[in-house]
């Protein structure tokens, strides 16, 4: 190994646990929010189930608007909010929060777009069975758009590690943090590129992963 | 079985139907025929409420759709069957978990299940390929799948939206073969859409034919019989060659 990594290599592998929790925390958040919400943004639709105009303009523009800052202004405008979470708008737990918000409204819009790939046909066949809206999602919606809900959480994913590199301003750390610290103000010019090359690893196994698992899961 | 009392749908400024009443009797095969557009397809899918209609009583089974709550019409719904033009399978449940699905919204136990998709599978001769998908299947299969589905809760009634409109001809008369048998031997009663002459003529007791969202007539016909075509190559030249049968084919 690179005697410099041996240097550091405490701190780098701080630096990528840092990046896992960041990350970790977004994904789950992505999950457990951003599928609902993007549900519900399907579903509310015109024509669609529990077409809802106020339900789904209100998302829509929370969705927009969320999506639409700049995320490093997202993370300033966010700071009062994250104290009120978490009690502090520093370190990586206070960083997880932004990264969340962002997370949410980023899958929740791959989720509406992959159920609108379902064939309208099938909800109607659900429909003509008697299942409510609630097996509708879950015997059919989740199990027709499964690969493309895989590939949007894999493209999410990757975007939330993009945007955990710049947690470094409210001091979130992560390796992207590490590689502007030290590599890029400290001018180690060879520990900032082994740093990217951490990071192009990591993507590779991600897009990998989610589209091995994608492809193994849909029969269509 | 299906009784519609002036039953009227429109979409945005088109008059679909417009006040239709018929009644169509337990046992029949029903058939409904017209040209496109004239409100055929719309009038199937109001007899379970896949339309809703903006006036008029829609009675199945001795049930006002129209009245009942979310709940209750559910519930109706899964003794309706009800099978597509394009068949409307879940591309990625096998063709076992396709025929379950009902079964499981009509919270039947495990092993009952298991043993009423075997069934139903079997009726319609697909036994041996309940663990393939969808996608591995031809046209004729995916639609026998898809009525096998409709069948697993015993309807009293099953709906058909142009069943055969994108098979072939073979094809075709396979799967109204099955049609008919499901009527013969299990008494469902059939309400049958389809543009296709052949295969109004083929199976169907009473045939009402539509117009720009109204009924034109009504007629009772003596059903012809399937056609039983042959995959000959010699077949298909000989209908071409003879002489006055060219509309036959």
């Amino acid at each position: 190994m690179p005697e410099i990594l041996v240097q550091y290599e405490a701190e780098i592998w701080k630096a990528i646990l840092e990046t896992f929790v960041m990350v970790g925390v977004s994904i789950i958040a992505a999950v457990l929010v951003g599928l609902p919400v993007g549900t519900l943004l399907f579903l509310c639709r015109k024509g669609k189930l529990l077409e809802n105009r106020l339900v789904f303009s209100i998302l829509n523009l929370l969705v927009n608007t969320i999506r639409s800052f700049p995320f490093l202004l997202l993370v300033v405008f966010l700071i009062p909010f994250t104290r009120l979470l978490i009690g502090t708008a520093i370190g990586t737990a206070a960083a997880t929060v932004p990264l969340s918000i962002i997370a949410i409204a980023h899958y929740s819009r791959l989720v509406e777009q992959s159920l609108l790939d379902v064939p309208k046909g099938v909800m109607e066949a659900a429909v003509s069975m008697g299942a409510s809206v609630k097996e509708i999602m879950f015997k059919f919606l989740f199990v027709e758009a499964r690969s493309g809900l895989v590939l949007g959480l894999t493209t999410s994913i990757i975007s939330f590690i993009s945007y955990s590199t710049i947690m470094g301003v409210v001091g979130g750390g992560g390796i992207g943090d590490f590689a502007i610290r030290y590599g890029y103000q400290q001018f180690k010019t060879d520990l900032m590129i082994y740093m990217i090359v951490i990071m192009v690893i990591l993507v590779q196994l991600i897009q990998f992963t989610g589209t091995t698992v994608s492809r193994m899961i849909d029969k269509r | 079985m299906i009784k519609l009392h002036k039953v009227s749908k429109s979409f945005s400024q088109f008059q679909a139907i417009r006040s239709i009443s018929l009644t169509i009797n337990k046992g029949e095969i029903y058939g409904m025929i017209g040209a496109s557009g004239a409100g055929k397809s719309t009038l199937l899918r109001l007899m379970n409420l896949l339309e809703t209609p903006d006036e008029g009583e829609v009675e199945v089974n001795g049930q006002d759709l129209t009245k009942l709550n979310g709940k209750q019409l559910r519930q109706a719904r899964q003794s309706i069957g009800m099978i597509f033009q394009q068949f409307n399978l879940v591309a990625n449940k096998s063709v076992y978990d396709n025929v379950a699905v009902p079964l499981e919204l009509a919270k039947v136990p495990k092993q009952e299940r298991r043993n009423r998709v075997v069934e139903c599978l079997q009726f319609v001769g697909l036994e041996a390929l309940s663990d393939k998908y969808p996608a591995e299947l031809s046209g004729g299969q995916k639609q026998r799948v898809a009525i096998a589905r409709a069948l697993a809760n015993r309807p009293q009634v099953l709906l058909c939206d142009e069943p055969t409109s994108s098979l072939d001809p073979n094809t075709t008369a396979e799967i109204l073969g099955v049609l008919e048998n499901i009527n013969k031997s299990l008494g469902v009663t059939i309400v049958i859409v389809s543009h296709e002459m052949d295969v109004i003529k083929s199976i169907c007791t009473r045939v009402t034919v539509m117009a720009d969202g109204e009924i034109y007539d009504t007629v009772s016909i003596e059903p012809e019989g399937i056609k039983q075509l042959s995959n000959q190559p010699n077949w298909f030249t000989e209908q071409l060659t003879k002489d006055g049968e060219k509309n036959h084919a």
